[in-house]
């Protein structure tokens, strides 16, 4: 080896060859320094520890995450001599780790996609009330996952669900999601609702989901969204970028389907509603059928009692022409010829009396 | 299949609406209610009938995620 002598060009390229053969690639934790952009396209910071730094390199496009001074960082690089002789880590991915870094990258990009309008709610689409096709993006080995199935078969039937199984968590996370996302929205027939769901997990291992491609590709999705990662106080872009943020799996699957039992309770209601209704309908129409025949009936008493009057008033204008009333207050009938020497008869109330006519006198 | 009667049990709740509808409606005469109210029984039998009875269909994927 001492024997062989090489160009510069060749010197570099063989510790370059011996440096990728030995470290293929290297994951890095450490603190960024001197993060910068130049140009607009690359990117120069320092990865540092308390007693060392190295120098990174990086494309702009490849940031994820915004990155700044003082975030804690996992890189993934290659370590590289350049052609100046500087030593320098080609970074492939890098990621905030720790809550203060993740937390910082969250605000940052929080604030930058809010600003786009990615966030607002004019933008967020209704989900259909009955969805028979729907996508599910999970990893089918998660708790997450398995409580949703549950859940969803528990409360609805004849869904045919298509899941695409992807990590939900590391590096890799989120392209995957982003092509399960994209897979989706390129089928011919499109599932009515994409279904993003993760269960609970550190900040670490939920920063998948503030990534920001992964954050803009359920954005524009053709396909309403609904985004379950976590618990409940767990809070990511990927859930405020959605058309329905979820609280945890088990809530997105709530979200997405009723509960057949309170369906079913609901249609039994109705049917004793309406029946009610009916109910209410004959009251009311045999009521006002009693109100008709008691109107006619007093119409026809009323009729009866003024005839009753008629009668009663007639029958005392009779009884005044009544003969024997006439004999009762003392008068006499006198029936016979009344010449002289005839005989009549004399009807008083109570007798009849035969009598001579012995006198005729003109009144 | 089990797209098909869900649809049938969306179109009987929605049918079941429309009858419940009908008859909180000005168009409510008792002379056609008995047959209407047998309708609306009838659908909410089978509601119940065909939610106890579907089935969600859970595909995974064979496609893989992990490369373009």
């Amino acid at each position: 080896m001492e024997n062989l002598v090489i160009s510069v060009t060749d010197a570099i390229a063989l510790i370059n060859q011996t440096l990728d053969y030995a470290f293929p690639t290297l994951v890095i934790e450490g603190e960024v320094a001197s993060f910068k952009v130049n140009q607009g396209k690359f990117v120069f910071f320092d990865i540092k520890d308390d007693t060392g730094t190295l120098g990174c390199f990086m494309m702009v496009f490849q940031l994820r995450m915004p990155i700044e001074d003082g975030m804690r960082v996992k890189v993934v690089v290659t370590p590289k001599l350049t052609a100046w002789g500087k030593f320098s880590l080609t970074v492939k991915e890098i990621q905030p780790v720790g809550e203060g870094s993740l937390k910082r990258a969250f605000e940052l990009l929080k604030e930058k996609l809010d600003k786009e309008g990615l966030f607002a709610p004019e933008r967020k689409r209704p989900l259909p009330s009955l969805p028979r096709r729907i996508a599910v993006i999970s990893s089918t080995q998660a708790a997450g996952y398995a409580d949703f199935v549950r859940l969803l078969n528990e409360r609805w039937g004849g869904v045919h669900v298509d899941v695409a199984h992807v990590q939900v968590q590391g590096f890799e996370a989120p392209k995957q999601i982003i092509r399960a996302v994209n897979y989706f929205n390129q089928q011919e027939e499109l599932p009515e609702i994409i279904v993003i769901i993760r269960g609970g997990g550190s900040a670490d291992d939920l920063s998948a989901f503030n990534d920001e491609f992964l954050v803009r590709a359920i954005a524009a999705s053709r396909v309403p969204t609904v985004v379950g990662v976590g618990h409940e106080v767990d809070e990511s872009l990927a859930d405020l970028a959605a058309d329905v943020r979820a609280a945890t799996p088990s809530h997105a699957a709530q979200i997405i389907v009723p509960d057949k039992n309170d369906v079913i309770r609901a249609a039994r209601h109705e049917v004793v509603r309406i029946s009610n209704v009916v109910d209410g309908a004959v009251t009311e129409l045999s009521s006002r059928t009693r109100r008709v025949l008691t109107d006619a009936l007093r119409s026809v008493e009323e009729r009866f009692a003024r005839v009753a009057d008629l009668l009663a008033s007639k029958q005392t204008m009779l009884a005044a022409y009544d003969p024997n009333a006439v004999l009762a207050r003392g008068y006499a009938l006198v029936r016979g010829a009344t010449t002289i020497g005839g005989t009549i008869e004399i009807e008083q109330a109570k007798r009849f009396i035969e009598a001579e006519v012995k006198h005729v006198r003109e009144k | 299949m089990s797209e098909k009667n869900s649809e049938t049990v969306a179109n009987k709740l929605a049918r079941l609406s429309e009858l419940v509808a009908w008859f909180e409606s000005d168009d409510f005469v008792l002379e056609d209610a008995v047959a209407q109210f047998k309708e609306a029984q009838k659908l909410a039998e089978d509601i119940e009938h065909d939610l106890s009875e579907l089935k969600n269909e859970i595909v995974v994927l064979k496609k893989k995620f992990d490369e373009e």
